[in-house]
């Protein structure tokens, strides 16, 4: 039999949660010390999916580094692949022309509302409203089914090419995605009403996990988390890449800075991205879709930023000279905006720390990048992989 | 603020016919733009093996017999492709096609994931690891 272990007076009690299934489907770890049922502290782990990613890159060409950045993410990937070709662009000193710019923002704008659509599902199952999260879901395939006829695929879509994109785009298909929008506008109407009336649900969002402007700033917080505190952050304004220049964004904001503020700046910018994809279709430059890339990439070293459905996506890319990057250095948004996770849960309930998780539209695998093995007496080692294997042994026997 | 926001589209479902497509037994067109198996045309490729340098995968494998009787064979690995396109991008020739209807790729055994394209004399010495006899004689 086990004896339960009862803390004695003033300490603390912990609540591991993770690293399998923290809330999402991905691995995380959180400890949660409690006073009763309200959260007093909570600590972090990431790294279980790291896949040396950027490890990888350093043994591929510039164009096969580009399909294996594509794949950090399953969600975002054209938003991946499209920092990566600006960046690798730019140090080539060529630009791609302004129809494959077109495509290329009208891609990523079709991928933020498969995005949108699908944290509102993961959100709305979170907090017990499964009705929401089927029918959410639903009509997500909408969209992915318009992604598939325009670049080929459902997910990893392959548009982007270095030097411009692969697929274009004809009357059939633009019939095809403007009446796949109006569906999906009147659906995203509803929702909206959904989410801002219904009594259940708001009594899960409402008030919960609440971030003023100022700590938000504080914190880097990117993306629609940000912008539900009323911080003005989106790259697609600040900093316009591709062809967001031509299609200028308007941007969404809320004051409240609760979860029911994030539900409503990311229902509102389906609207928004529905007004862009229209725009881009009704006024799409004629042209070229590719122009002639070099095998090997001037030496020299650039940053390229683009706005990923969850906020701001960093590249670092580095050249030597050579066919390969001798450096490709990513930050995922998941990673600023996990940090407002530690610092909203304390004061909350238990049982909202799924909901406020969810809350940031948290990707693990793409956020992982490295893994730091802490070593209690601070010592620096290096293993050999016979002794990683010895340790893994060891640990699981 | 209100109760049972979603009671309509609970009635609509009730009598609406599902969402979800009953395959295999009902089996979708694939559209045009769609990247399955990929097909090589021997007659323009000149066996530069920019195909295979730029694939992600390792999918592809372009094998010499004799470079100047453009004698080539296509070894195409299935099971590693991610029907990128890549190949198809940095063919200059323009050799390289993507069908858009052969998707159903899965199968219970690795053998046949290797697909060979080329001339079949060509295919079947690579297959049995022996160098053609005409080039044999050439090569002495």
């Amino acid at each position: 039999m086990q004896v339960p272990i009862m803390p004695a007076k003033g300490e603390k009690f912990i609540i591991p949660i993770g690293p399998q299934h923290p809330a999402l489907k991905e691995p995380g770890h959180f400890e949660f010390s409690v006073d009763g049922e309200v959260v007093t502290g909570a600590s972090l782990r990431l790294g279980y999916v790291h896949r040396g990613i950027e490890k990888g890159t350093e043994g591929r060409n510039w164009v096969q580094t580009l399909y294996l950045l594509e794949r950090i993410c399953g969600i975002c990937s054209h938003v991946h692949a499209t920092a990566y070709c600006l960046g690798v662009e730019r140090l080539a000193g060529v630009e791609a022309p302004p129809r494959a710019q077109a495509i290329r923002s009208l891609v990523a704008e079709l991928e933020r509302i498969h995005s949108h659509l699908l944290w509102l599902g993961v959100a709305a199952h979170e907090a017990g409203f499964d009705m929401l999260f089927m029918h959410s879901w639903r009509d997500r395939e909408i969209v992915m089914n318009l992604l598939e006829g325009l670049t080929g695929n459902r997910v990893n879509y392959s548009a982007n090419v270095l030097g411009g994109v692969k697929c274009d785009i004809d009357a059939r298909q633009t019939d095809a995605i403007l009446a796949g929008l109006e569906h999906l506008e009147d659906r995203t109407r509803h929702y909206l009403t959904v989410v801002t009336s219904d009594v259940m649900f708001l009594r899960r969002t409402r008030g919960i996990g609440v971030m003023t402007k100022d700590v938000a700033e504080k914190l880097g917080v990117v993306g629609p988390t940000a912008r539900a505190s009323g911080v003005a952050r989106d790259v697609r304004l600040n900093a316009p890449y591709a062809a967001y220049d031509r299609y200028p964004v308007e941007l969404i904001t809320a004051t409240a800075g609760d979860l029911e503020a994030r539900f409503i700046v990311r229902v509102q910018e389906l609207f928004e991205t529905y007004r862009v994809i229209r725009a881009i279709l009704a006024d799409l430059p004629e042209g070229e879709l590719t122009v002639r890339m070099p095998r090997r990439i001037k030496e020299g070293e650039t940053i390229s930023r683009v706005e990923a459905p969850r906020g701001e996506l960093f590249y670092f890319i580095k050249s030597n000279g050579s066919d390969t990057a001798e450096r490709v250095k990513v930050r995922t948004p998941t990673l600023p905006n996990m940090a407002s996770v530690l610092t909203l849960a304390v004061g909350h309930q238990l049982a909202d720390m799924p909901m406020i998780l969810a809350g940031i539209d948290p990707c693990f695998s793409c956020n992982d990048r490295m893994i730091v093995v802490r070593d209690p007496a601070g010592r620096g080692a290096h293993w050999t992989w016979d002794d990683l294997r010895e340790y893994g042994i060891e640990y699981y026997r | 603020m209100k109760l049972m926001t979603m009671w309509k589209d609970a009635l609509e479902s009730l009598v609406s016919s599902p969402a979800t497509e009953k395959y295999p037994f009902q089996r979708l067109d694939a559209p045009d733009q769609l990247r399955s198996q990929l097909h090589w045309n021997l007659e323009k490729c000149t066996g530069c093996a920019l195909c295979a340098k730029d694939c992600p995968a390792d999918a592809i494998e372009i094998i010499v017999l004799d470079k100047k009787a453009k004698r080539f064979v296509f070894r195409y690995h299935i099971d590693r492709c991610t029907f990128c396109g890549q190949c198809v991008e940095s063919c200059r020739q323009g050799c390289l096609q993507m069908a858009n209807d052969e998707w159903e790729l899965a199968a219970l055994s690795k053998q046949g994931f290797d697909v060979y394209y080329g001339d079949d004399a060509d295919v079947q010495s690579v297959l049995v690891g022996t160098t053609p006899p005409e080039l044999e004689a050439a090569a002495d």
